[in-house]
């Protein structure tokens, strides 16, 4: 389970041992790409490493559960187990959902922006291969092929566009709500370099996430 | 007026629940559909008579002469017409890509809740376009879902309790469930594990009982 806590465990050297062990573990690190997930408007960088352990932590818990039915240990103790591995599993389904649902809600807008289509994984990119197709043809079967050549095209309005003008994108400039475990000093907010804000540890502020977005995607702010 | 039936349709769309599909408006989108023929065909008269009239201005500047004022009027009646044309038919197709994306992202969202199997009221409010709209997303989702061997339409809210009360509304007969097999008869009230009582739940066939 402490696998993934080797490399983070040097950042939290002047936490007290347990709570660093605590904030390191996959369950904890899983819930917070989750949280994150949840709250940000854009895909984040799939976590594939903790989803992949995850998945085997999960196994274990049910072969665990498993093992004590069938010796008949106390039933108090295997519901205890049981409802572990559901909110773990909980947590994963619902992580991988979010990430579906916001590829189905933003798919034409990661299929033309390479940063974004390089953070899925490889069945999501399938995934999102076929949604295109499946929605192509359909607004190709309602409404493209019965308009006039210029105006047949699902991203532009019509050919005398120059950009892609018809692709919904997810609003980047809406607040998000983060909090930092750790000091990270005066942050600029925007490029003025007018308004700074102290970001102290363990407080809750209410951004913009265009602002925040590189804090985010380093994993040294989380979203809430 | 150009454009009001494009914009009835949206309205429609935005008067309607939330979430919710009312029938496929087929009437009205193909009203706009002629609508944008319409256009086309003023559009494309217009246009060559731009063409025209820009080649004998072309000519003109070769001899330095200026088009003769009746001209000059006519090609600028000509330009604002293409426009008009030309921008009645854009807010008209974005109206009709509105309704058809709006409603095929809620058709999405049914694909989460209902799995493979439509309902009859709902089905007959889908255009047969979307129909196949839904199967083939479904599948899209689906062939996600076994690639990854993980099934992500149960748990949608956060469990409590490995286990809940529910009711069986509909005989459903003997089945083998992850930990048990059961007899789920009609007005049955039992305890089952709430993966196993989710697909019931989201097909109508069981309703969880909260005290």
């Amino acid at each position: 389970m402490e696998s993934g806590a080797g490399e983070r465990s040097s950042q939290y050297s002047e936490m007290d041992d347990y709570e660093s062990l605590i904030s390191t573990t996959d369950a904890e690190l899983l819930k917070r790409a989750w949280q994150n997930e949840k709250a940000a408007p854009q895909i984040l960088r799939f976590e594939a490493a903790l989803v992949q352990r995850s998945r085997e932590q999960i196994q274990l818990m049910e072969e665990t559960v498993e093992e004590y039915t069938r010796n008949g240990s106390d039933p108090l103790t295997v519901s205890l187990y049981q409802m572990d591995l559901d909110r773990t599993l909980f947590l994963l389904r619902s992580y991988l959902r979010t990430r579906l649902q916001k590829i189905e809600k933003y798919m034409f807008h990661i299929q033309k922006t390479t940063e974004l289509w390089n953070r899925l994984s490889r069945p999501e990119q399938k995934f999102m291969g076929r949604c295109i197709e499946d929605m192509e043809q359909h607004l190709d079967q309602s409404v493209l092929s019965k308009l006039p050549s210029s105006y047949k095209s699902h991203l532009k309005q019509s050919s005398s566009s120059e950009e892609d003008d018809m692709v919904p994108e997810p609003q980047l400039d809406t607040y998000v709500i983060c909090r930092s475990n750790r000091f990270l000093g005066a942050f600029q907010l925007d490029d003025s370099g007018e308004e700074t804000v102290n970001i102290e540890a363990d407080d809750l502020y209410a951004l913009p996430y265009k602002s925040i977005k590189p804090l985010v995607e380093t994993g040294q702010i989380d979203l809430v | 007026m150009y454009g009001k039936k494009g914009s009835e349709l949206v309205k429609e769309l935005a008067s309607s629940e939330p979430g919710q599909l009312s029938a496929f408006n087929n009437d009205l989108f193909s009203q706009v559909i002629e609508e944008c023929t319409g256009h086309l065909l003023h559009l494309g008269p217009l246009i060559r008579k731009i063409e025209e009239l820009k080649k004998v201005e072309e000519r003109r500047k070769i001899n330095k002469q200026e088009l003769e004022e009746s001209d000059k009027m006519a090609l600028k009646a000509n330009n604002s017409g293409a426009l008009i044309h030309h921008l009645s038919l854009l807010r008209n197709k974005r109206c009709l890509m509105a309704y058809v994306y709006n409603r095929a992202e809620i058709i999405q969202s049914l694909g989460w809740t209902l799995e493979r199997v439509l309902p009859e009221e709902i089905e007959e409010k889908l255009s047969s376009s979307e129909k196949e709209y839904f199967k083939n997303h479904g599948a899209t989702l689906q062939s996600y879902m076994s690639e990854l061997d993980i099934d992500l339409a149960v748990d949608m809210v956060p469990p409590k309790d490995p286990y809940i009360k529910v009711r069986v509304l509909d005989d459903i007969g003997n089945v083998v469930l992850s930990d048990q097999s059961a007899n789920l008869a009609r007005h049955a009230i039992l305890f089952l594990r709430r993966t196993d009582a989710e697909q019931y739940i989201s097909q109508g066939l069981m309703e969880e009982l909260t005290s």
